[in-house]
């Protein structure tokens, strides 16, 4: 994302060759995105797009239905999640905030979860799932930097559910989050979020 | 969905005890409100408004009508709302919910009985009146849709001109001033969670709360209210928000041109 | 064609009622990310059409009956407000004209939206006309894309839409309300800019080989300016990002 890279739109060409990019598509040897998207060597980055689950995605999930055998989890995605007991040691509720491992998707795009850990109470802000690595930032610093600075935990889902948690300034944390998702393509993203936290700190 | 009212309740219930919100506004805080008037040429009046996230547009337009048989010399006013599907994920598409028939007749009624229009003057002949149709377009969901739509419907009033008549007929395009209004309606809607009262809640508030009152007010008067949901109010609630209601209102109207 | 009273001169010296050579587009403007809620949306004035899409998805399928194992499923409504025209005021909710608009335009997006990708769900489109000048579907196809590209859904192309008519004798792109109701044809198109291929197409009234063929031309000129119009409002999201969201008219 640093380096020098053009916005593509849905249809635009980004190599005459063919060539297996993900979000784009080969038509008459030429290859087009599918997306609207950050191009650059090679690699598409989308700028939007639904979630779409994949084996090992950590992900902030609701538990929607207690059943005989597990749960079935909310992911933010069109498709349904199930945990089984089996996964776990701890016993949840309904409407109970779980941080879960994606063991196995089928071709049916059914999740199975696993490695599951209850979450102590807070709030949920729903991001576009894309802009994720960004919240989380590198060596998870966007995350550690909203610690250290809110007071709050901020758990972010590969699925777009964000999950602040702990005693400090939720509020402040929230704002933080809508910002990187708003500024996720620009460059030097971290020193404004640093500056905006100091600012607001102060205040 | 069902799970998620019960965690909003767990969190609204722990910040609103001390006195505080999600956003960090205060109890008694609007979000930011925008109004714009006069915003399409077609219909006679428009209005978009937004509080919040949430957004809504309202169309005034004017037809030639029958009155309604007790009231052969009054000219006809309508109401309606749609929660467009395209506004939440929450909506569907089909005949209105009973969420946005309550939501049109809150409004119509704060319109309706404060008699900021003269219905006697869309007389125009036997069995012929003028009828004026108010249609809210609710095209963002972020809570507090009653006030929202209400100052669009006032926008949008404040914006109408009269469609010139000639021989029984409209003429469109034309018109012969502007709908005399007498007074601006506002609401106010509050949210309640225990004993907490909260003015303008958010969706996320709406998802938690025990229960809602709307308050529409002249200068000086209530001229509509509605309670909403399971919980309940008492007496010195209902005085103290009508304090706080003519108090706020003030800031709404200033937010309303002439 | 079925306007109402005296027909009026369309085309003098070239000119069009509105001032316009055969070949100008009215003014269009897009701006993309309006809504909140909605996963993509975007807002077009075209002439003094404004014209709001939503889009939601890929999501759970509903009713079950209606999805598919292999692909997403494309819902679309296009709805008219009822304070969208300028005569009298109109019904609430879909009818027999909404319906077939709301099917023509869902299958020039089927052709385009990668829906293998997304089994057993649906990606809705909403579509509402808040003013109505002539040619509503064409601004809603190129409102619609725009929406579905913001909200991230893969697509093959950014298509967009425009109509042609012909007034008094010769044709014209981008029909206006009274040469919708006095032309003597009117044609609306959608394009795939990327392949050429026509997603949409409708007429009605008479025409002949020549003129058809001078039609298409025209319609793909007009096409190219809508594409750079969604580009821009899209590139102006990320250009100028902004956390408020709102509709701003006119």
């Amino acid at each position: 994302m640093e380096r020098e890279s053009r916005i593509v739109m849905p249809g635009e060409q980004v190599s005459d060759k063919p060539e297996r990019i993900g979000y784009a598509f080969v038509d008459k040897g030429r290859t087009y995105s599918t997306v609207v998207g950050l191009y650059s060597e090679g690699k598409l980055v989308p700028l939007e797009g639904p979630y779409e689950p994949l084996p090992d995605d950590m992900i902030v999930g609701i538990v929607s239905e207690v059943r005989f055998s597990g749960y079935s989890v909310d992911t933010n995605s069109a498709y349904a999640a199930f945990l089984s007991s089996r996964e776990i040691r701890e016993r949840y509720e309904m409407g109970d905030m779980i941080f879960a491992r994606i063991q196995k998707t089928d071709e049916t795009r059914s999740i199975e979860l696993g490695e599951a850990k209850k979450l102590p109470e807070g709030r949920l802000v729903r991001v576009s799932a894309v802009k994720i690595p960004r919240i989380i930032g590198k060596k998870n610093s966007m995350v550690d930097m909203i610690r250290a600075n809110t007071g709050c935990e901020v758990i972010a889902g590969r699925n777009g559910y964000v999950w602040i948690t702990g005693k400090g300034d939720s509020n402040l944390a929230e704002k933080a989050i809508r910002m990187i998702e708003a500024q996720a393509h620009t460059h030097g993203l971290t020193d404004r979020v640093a500056a905006y936290l100091k600012s607001q700190k102060k205040a | 969905m069902e799970s998620m009212n019960e965690i909003k309740r767990d969190t609204l219930g722990a910040l609103i005890s001390q006195g505080k919100r999600g956003d960090g506004r205060g109890m008694l805080d609007y979000r930011k409100i925008n109004v714009q008037g006069g915003i399409l040429q077609n219909p006679e009046g428009s209005a978009i408004v937004s509080i919040g996230k949430s957004q809504v547009m309202a169309g005034i337009k004017f037809d030639i009508a029958k009155p309604f048989p007790d009231r052969p010399k009054e000219g006809v006013l309508s109401t309606s709302a749609d929660l467009l599907p395209l506004a939440s994920h929450l909506f569907e598409t089909g005949p209105p919910s009973d969420e946005a028939i309550e939501l049109a007749r809150v409004v119509d009624r704060g319109i309706r009985s404060a008699n900021i229009i003269d219905l006697s003057s869309f007389y125009i002949d036997d069995e012929k009146v003028l009828a004026v149709y108010i249609d809210l377009f609710i095209l963002d969901h972020d809570g507090n849709l009653i006030d929202t739509a209400a100052l669009a419907a006032m926008g949008a009033l404040l914006s109408a001109r009269m469609p010139k008549v000639e021989e029984g007929k409209i003429i469109r395009g034309e018109f012969t001033g502007k709908v005399p209004i007498k007074e601006k309606v506002v609401t106010c809607t509050f949210g309640k969670l225990g004993d907490k009262a909260f003015l303008d809640p958010s969706l996320d508030e709406e998802k938690g709360m025990d229960c809602r009152l709307t308050l529409a007010t002249t200068p000086g008067h209530l001229c509509a209210a509605q309670k909403g949901g399971w919980g309940a109010v008492s007496e010195k609630d209902l005085m103290e928000l009508f304090d706080i209601s003519l108090e706020k209102g003030k800031e709404l109207r200033a937010l309303l041109n002439d | 064609m079925g306007g109402q009273g005296e027909k009026p001169a369309l085309l003098v010296g070239g000119r069009r009622v509105d001032g316009r050579g055969v070949e100008d587009v009215r003014p269009l403007k897009i701006v993309a990310r309006v809504l909140n809620d909605a996963e993509g949306s975007a807002y077009v004035e075209w002439g003094k059409n404004k014209v709001l899409a939503g889009v939601y998805g890929p999501r759970e399928c509903i009713p079950r009956h209606d999805q598919s194992l292999y692909r997403a499923v494309v819902k679309c409504r296009y709805n008219m407000a009822p304070f969208s025209g300028a005569e009298e005021h109109g019904r609430s909710g879909p009818n027999r004209r909404s319906k077939e608009i709301s099917k023509v335009i869902k299958e020039a997006f089927e052709n385009v939206i990668i829906s293998e990708n997304f089994p057993k769900t649906e990606i809705s489109i909403f579509v509402e006309v808040l003013q109505s000048d002539g040619g509503t579907r064409c601004a809603a196809v190129t409102a619609a894309a725009v929406a579905l590209a913001d909200a991230g859904i893969p697509m093959k192309d950014l298509i967009g839409a425009v109509a042609v008519c012909k007034i008094d004798g010769q044709m014209a792109v981008d029909p206006g309300k009274e040469e919708d109701n006095f032309g003597e044809s009117d044609m609306p198109i959608a394009f795939s800019p990327r392949t050429g291929d026509v997603l949409l197409f409708q007429m009605d009234g008479l025409l002949t080989r020549e003129e058809l063929a001078r039609g298409l031309e025209l319609a793909r000129k007009a096409s190219m300016k809508i594409r750079e119009a969604q580009m821009e409002a899209i590139r102006k999201v990320y250009d100028e990002p902004k956390e408020d969201r709102f509709l701003l008219i006119g």
